[in-house]
């Protein structure tokens, strides 16, 4: 008998198909599109012979090392802090209440847009910025904002402590969920509770027992942060130096700059990029076995306790000082979007004037629907795809292979840089075609990851006995999928549109290029004034960035709510 | 109070959960003397242990004293009590080989010395030579063994047992059983001993508490 097919079943099989295509496409486009120009092959120069033009101009551009060096110290070093403190704080607030505090006020800071964390942490620490004006004169004895470089100061400290306070509350949460599956978590109490039997302090008997279990469920989220700080745009771009800025960053800027043969050189630079990305993840990969090799011995030389509570109570510092980071910045841009005129030593401004939201909301809903637009569109095609794509490999049967599963985060692997570009100019050899169509499948290769991530174990996890009754009543697999399987992941589904959402809200890179600067959305606009104009209007601007997500959130958290209400 | 030999006394304990009394117990444990603690699932024998090792659930609220040696170590944080536990399963650690699992266990000092005990150990249960040897690829004999020496190893002053023979085959568990009560006797150790079986409770030859349900599970 051949086997049931129906228009359905047929879209279902094709989506898996359908998916890798929407994403390989455009990225391996977007990969020959700067591998070509690298080599000095651009027509529209006029230039159709491979060379290594570019390559030369780049190494001959001043600060080129200086550049390549940026992007591996600040990635490599924020990194490693970030890995420090997430172990800090695991090992003095392991198996307590805390953790679980810590974990809720972490959630939603996961979403803050990079550009939107990158402002207010500037706000937060330039030399006329909150912790200045908390600070003077009583403390510092200054009456003037002192004349040091902070953010964008040369050594990329600013960018340092954006990345971590922005990437922090990532691994925490991704190694609190490796926490909480069932087997790991089992296995984890046990052998904690074993070392302390044995006489180990909590906080030493974490880093021997616990840390050398969970390390690995931490690598993948360590490199995805490694990956993408090293190629990252919002942070470096707004907090970074400017002479010579990140590698990442100049290469924005050549492929930006009006003379076009600058791009032969951006291209150049994108692989060049491409090598600094995996010289980053090699660097870390030969750290974690030097420091193997290294802690081999100490596992097991019997040592008890390391100055364990100093450690203690220097976590408890450093998580203070991260939460007072977090409320002050939040505090910072709402006094700096309603200050009128606000004299420097001042902690509070002289005035309060809510002209700055009134310019804003007059000029905002072009900004506002066209961040609406491309997100709802790109979250609704990703979650489309994203169920058939699972609802196939529940009817085949068998789970999707590992190169598809792989494909799906390839753009959160290739650093964006180095794939953007080449769309773009793919696209100018195709001519035509609308921007907005090209904005959206842009942000799809982003929103797409986050939302399969999201959505394939609450999908995989259904109980299938409850399809089997449905079939055995003589339900067609669409009435299946539509009537007993999406009814039971309304929940998690609402919780995926939101990420979704907020996922292409933040998106800065994708809009700029693919819309060719001529779709503004809330995350360009506030990139785009934080380089100067106006601190109180940028304010606004950060603030609706983290207004719209939450409210996403918020009605992802709320819809069911009161649906289950009519129920009762 | 003080006395020459080592002893552990649990002194006008008693255990709730929430409103529900779950069990009172009374007992002083003499050097090498094991308390064997019987009882049926949700009586509170692995409560009791997580009470004497400090691990107990804060669900659950305790009141009375633990007396070691004539120190009260009843509100003592439980990596410094010295009382080590034998768990059901071996629990060895994976990033470890056997003679690494077992040297976490030991007291710091001299690198040769500790390797010196340490093969010894293995000798006298019948494991030499299997220093280098992965936990993984060990029999469940073996690492039974191997998690026994850890305890033992570690020198603690009093050797909780959480049914640790209760996954073992037969045969298996007549001579691990025989090791481990001997070691007790040895080094002259108070122990309790939490089990379901009977001939557990036979081969101590000790004093066996039989722990009810409490009141209010007992009754639906």
């Amino acid at each position: 008998m051949a086997p049931y097919t129906s228009f359905f079943t047929r879209w279902v099989n094709y989506s898996p198909t359908l998916l890798v295509v929407l994403i390989l496409v455009p990225v391996g486009a977007g990969l020959l599109g700067v591998l070509l120009p690298a080599f000095g092959w651009l027509p529209a120069l006029g230039e159709s012979t491979f060379n290594t033009r570019g390559f030369t101009a780049l190494w001959n551009t001043a600060g080129f090392m200086s550049m390549a060096l940026l992007s591996y110290a600040t990635s490599l070093i924020s990194t490693l802090i970030v890995v420090i403190i997430s172990c800090f704080i695991l090992a003095s607030y392991f198996n307590s209440k805390l953790l679980s505090y810590v974990q809720r006020v972490l959630g939603p800071i996961l979403v803050i847009p990079h550009a939107a964390a990158a402002i207010a942490i500037g706000f937060l620490i330039a030399p006329s910025g909150f912790v200045m004006r908390l600070f003077s004169p009583w403390l510092t004895g200054v009456e003037q904002p002192p004349d040091i470089l902070l953010p964008n100061d040369p050594f990329g400290l600013s960018i340092i402590i954006g990345l971590v306070l922005k990437e922090l509350p990532f691994i925490l949460l991704m190694t609190l969920a490796a926490l909480q599956q069932k087997e790991i978590n089992h296995t984890i109490n046990a052998h904690f509770s074993l070392a302390k039997s044995l006489g180990y302090h909590p906080f030493t008997g974490f880093f021997k027992v616990v840390l050398p279990t969970l390390y690995p469920f931490m690598r993948l989220p360590i490199y995805a942060i490694l990956a993408y700080s090293s190629a990252s745009i919002e942070i470096p771009l707004i907090l970074g130096p400017n002479a010579p800025p990140t590698l990442a960053v100049a290469i924005m800027q050549w492929f930006n700059d009006v003379d076009l043969n600058l791009r032969i050189k951006a291209s150049a630079g994108a692989i060049a990029q491409l090598f600094v990305t995996l010289l980053v993840l090699f660097s870390w990969w030969l750290f974690e076995k030097l420091v193997m090799a290294f802690a081999k011995s100490s596992l097991v030389n019997g040592r008890r306790v390391y100055a364990d509570r100093a450690w203690r109570i220097l976590t408890h510092c450093i998580t203070l000082l991260i939460i007072f980071a977090i409320i002050f910045s939040l505090m910072g841009l709402i006094l700096w979007s309603f200050a009128g005129y606000w004299s420097f030593p001042h902690a509070f401004p002289d005035t309060l004037v809510s002209t700055h939201w009134q310019n804003v909301l007059s000029q905002i809903p072009e900004t506002l629907s066209n961040t609406l637009i491309v997100g709802v569109v790109s979250t609704s095609l990703a979650l489309v795809l994203t169920l058939f794509a699972l609802e196939a490999e529940q009817q085949q049967q068998k789970p999707l292979s590992t190169a598809t599963s792989l494909l799906i985060y390839l753009p959160l692997l290739i650093p964006s840089i180095a794939f953007l570009f080449g769309i773009v100019w793919m696209k100018e050899q195709i001519g035509g075609g609308s921007v907005f169509l090209y904005v959206i499948m842009g942000h799809l290769l982003f929103v797409l990851p986050y939302v399969f991530l999201s959505m394939a174990t609450s999908f995989r996890k259904l109980d299938q006995r409850y399809a089997a009754v449905a079939a055995s009543l003589g339900c067609s697999p669409w009435r299946i999928f539509w009537q007993v399987k999406l009814p039971q992941l309304s929940i998690p589904m609402l919780f995926t549109y939101a990420l979704g959402l907020a996922i292409s809200f933040s998106q800065y890179l994708p809009t700029l290029l693919l819309g060719g600067g001529r779709i503004n959305t809330l995350t360009t606009e506030a990139v785009a004034l934080s380089s100067g104009s106006s601190r109180r209007l940028t304010a606004v601007y950060v603030i609706m960035q983290l207004a719209l997500p939450a409210l996403g959130f918020l009605l992802a958290w709320l819809i069911p709510k009161i649906i289950f209400r009519q129920r009762q | 109070m003080t006395s020459p030999q080592a002893k552990l006394s649990i002194q006008q304990l008693s255990i709730w959960r929430q409103k529900t009394p779950l069990l009172a117990i009374d007992e002083d444990i003499a050097a090498g003397e094991i308390l064997t603690v019987m009882g049926p699932s949700g009586s509170g024998k692995s409560t009791l242990l997580n009470w004497v090792s400090g691990m107990m659930n804060p669900v659950f609220t305790a009141k009375g004293k633990l007396v070691l040696n004539g120190n009260d170590i009843t509100e003592l944080p439980s990596h410094l009590r010295q009382i080590a536990v034998l768990y059901q399963d071996p629990l060895l650690f994976n990033h470890l080989t056997v003679a690494g699992n077992i040297a976490f266990a030991m007291r710091s000092g001299n690198k040769e010395g500790r390797r010196q005990r340490i093969s010894e150990a293995l000798e006298s249960v019948g494991l030499g030579g299997m220093e280098s040897r992965w936990p993984n690829s060990l029999s469940g004999g073996q690492q039974a063994r191997v998690a026994l020496l850890r305890v033992l190893l570690n020198e603690p002053k009093v050797l909780l047992l959480d049914e640790p023979f209760s996954k073992l085959d037969s045969q298996l568990r007549q001579d691990i059983r025989e090791i481990v009560f001997a070691q007790i006797r040895e080094r002259k150790l108070p122990a309790i001993l939490v089990t379901h079986d009977q001939q557990d409770a036979n081969a101590t030859a000790g004093k066996v508490i039989n722990l009810a349900l409490p009141q209010e599970a007992s009754s639906c």
